[in-house]
């Protein structure tokens, strides 16, 4: 099988969500901010930059944590030479490509149009790109090792959805302690302590790193694959 | 409609779902989660310095985090049940039986949206009895079967229709991004920073029957959950809170549950025509 071919079928199996989810976010994200009322660039900028740090990983999270389960004869999956494991990790690989094109895209867009500077906790427009990177592979990450542990969509999609909202509806209290704080989403557009910000960036990124290594160490044990799904 | 297969398929729907780890395993990671991050009142429930001086105030905080919280994951869990049967090729040789489609989707989503609702009304009262043994206010559980009655059942039969019909339409993980995205823009987004169903009657987190119903104001008893904002669209949808509106509110959410829900049955029944 030739790559690209091989790359195109792993895109078409990993979904309809992950393809769309991205410009989904993007979209409702530009929405948000052209409705919002409140007077200042510097709101409208947080929207946008918000888009970016809250709609995408969460898109991208969700669409890593519908991987496992979706093969209907998997035993079949497990007996070619390339493993299972392997397999996913492709796919992951393929949702999280897209995802960072179109966030690439939109910062693109950001950066030229000035909008980017507009919000002041900017960090530049090379390390500012942590402001997407490192949620969406933490809540990837995550995702992935919730399906790989469950194997169900709903219930990792259902724990992606519910940390990303328990961040949201109680950001201060997320940020009382430094672990919350390092661990916290959202630290461009809602930190509270902006010199945590590295901190917390490269913290995203290590545990986003360690759970998808956990998930790869689960998904190895391919006898739990072909158990009893749980439906 | 038929009865016997309403019941029948209720009682199977309701006992296969009941049955899921995930359906268990959710909510507590969820509660973990909220405990860990701290700030909750599943805490400060058990804090005498911290919690609110009034049972009734408390227990109904406390139904407002649960709900809020613990929702999502009732609407992500639930939105793979209708599409399920078409994924495991039983929904044609259901098609082909003497059994009416309406009263096996109507069992379905009272069945399943009951099992997913078991675990969450658990972690309520469990919490709410705990709170009662410890203060011995025996008055806090009839608050709490009183918020779980106006406010907690309304909003997920509302929230259950949605997740069972939308994914006809769309992918199961497309509809969870959207509906926790949903969840937060129509429930907690300032009127005055978008237009939004926030405080309308439209509001599954139940505003208008914490307001009017119930008379909770938040825990320090100074925030407002329904009714008009100056300046703000949609003020047509926010009239002022009185009992009438908070029925009228949870009225219009049993209405538009039930016109998803039909919808859902007319799509299905269009598509295997």
């Amino acid at each position: 099988m030739r790559p690209l071919t091989l790359w195109r079928y792993e895109a078409r199996r990993a979904g309809w969500a992950a393809l769309l989810g991205p410009p989904i976010a993007v979209a409702l994200g530009v929405a948000a901010a052209l409705a919002n009322p409140l007077p200042g660039d510097r709101n409208t900028a947080r929207i946008l930059l918000g888009a970016l740090e809250m709609a995408i990983p969460l898109a991208a999270g969700v669409a890593c944590a519908s991987l496992v389960g979706r093969d209907a004869a998997v035993e079949l999956q497990l007996t070619a030479p390339t493993r299972y494991r392997i397999t996913l990790l492709r796919r992951m690989c393929v949702t999280l490509a897209w995802t960072a094109a179109v966030a690439v895209l939109m910062a693109v867009v950001l950066i030229a149009t000035g909008w980017w500077g507009r919000w002041p906790a900017n960090h530049g427009a090379f390390a500012g790109q942590l402001t997407w990177v490192a949620p969406t592979l933490g809540l990837s990450g995550l995702g992935f090792a919730a399906a790989a542990v469950f194997r169900s969509p709903a219930a990792a999609g259902a724990l992606v959805t519910t940390l990303w909202a328990i961040q949201q509806f109680f950001g201060d209290f997320a940020q009382q302690h430094r672990a919350g704080r390092l661990l916290y989403l959202f630290a461009t557009t809602r930190g509270s302590v902006p010199g945590d910000w590295t901190a917390n960036r490269l913290a995203l990124l290590g545990a986003g790193a360690a759970l998808t290594a956990l998930a790869l160490v689960v998904l190895g044990r391919s006898e739990r694959l072909i158990g009893q799904e749980d439906e | 409609m038929n009865l016997s297969t309403f019941g029948a398929s209720l009682r199977y729907e309701f006992r296969m779902q009941v049955r899921k780890r995930s359906v268990w395993i959710v909510p507590a990671l969820s509660v973990v989660l909220f405990l860990l991050i701290g700030g909750s009142l599943l805490r400060d429930l058990f804090d005498p310095g911290e919690r609110s001086a009034e049972a009734r105030v408390a227990v109904l905080g406390l139904a407002l985090q649960i709900h809020a919280l613990l929702s999502i994951g009732f609407g992500c869990l639930l939105a793979d049940r209708l599409v399920r049967d078409d994924r495991l090729r039983v929904a044609p040789i259901l098609d082909a039986t003497a059994s009416s489609p309406f009263a096996r989707l109507l069992g379905k989503y009272l069945g399943a949206a009951a099992a997913t609702a078991v675990p969450i009304v658990v972690v309520y009262l469990g919490f709410t009895v705990a709170y009662a043994i410890d203060t011995g206010s025996v008055a806090a559980l009839g608050w709490a079967l009183a918020a779980c009655g106006v406010v907690i059942v309304p909003g997920l039969l509302f929230v259950a229709a949605f997740a069972l019909a939308v994914p006809l339409v769309m992918p199961a993980p497309l509809f969870r991004v959207l509906f926790v995205g949903y969840w937060l823009w129509g429930n907690l987004a300032g009127p005055d920073m978008m237009p939004t169903l926030a405080r309308t009657l439209v509001n599954p987190l139940g505003g208008y029957a914490f307001e009017s119903l119930l008379d909770f104001h938040g825990i320090d008893g100074d925030q407002d959950f329904a009714g008009p904002v100056p300046g703000a669209v949609l003020n047509f949808l926010r009239p002022a809170p009185t009992p009438a509106t908070a029925w009228l509110s949870i009225a219009v959410l049993l209405a538009l549950a039930a016109a998803v829900l039909a919808g859902g049955h007319a799509l299905r029944a269009r598509r295997t025509r």
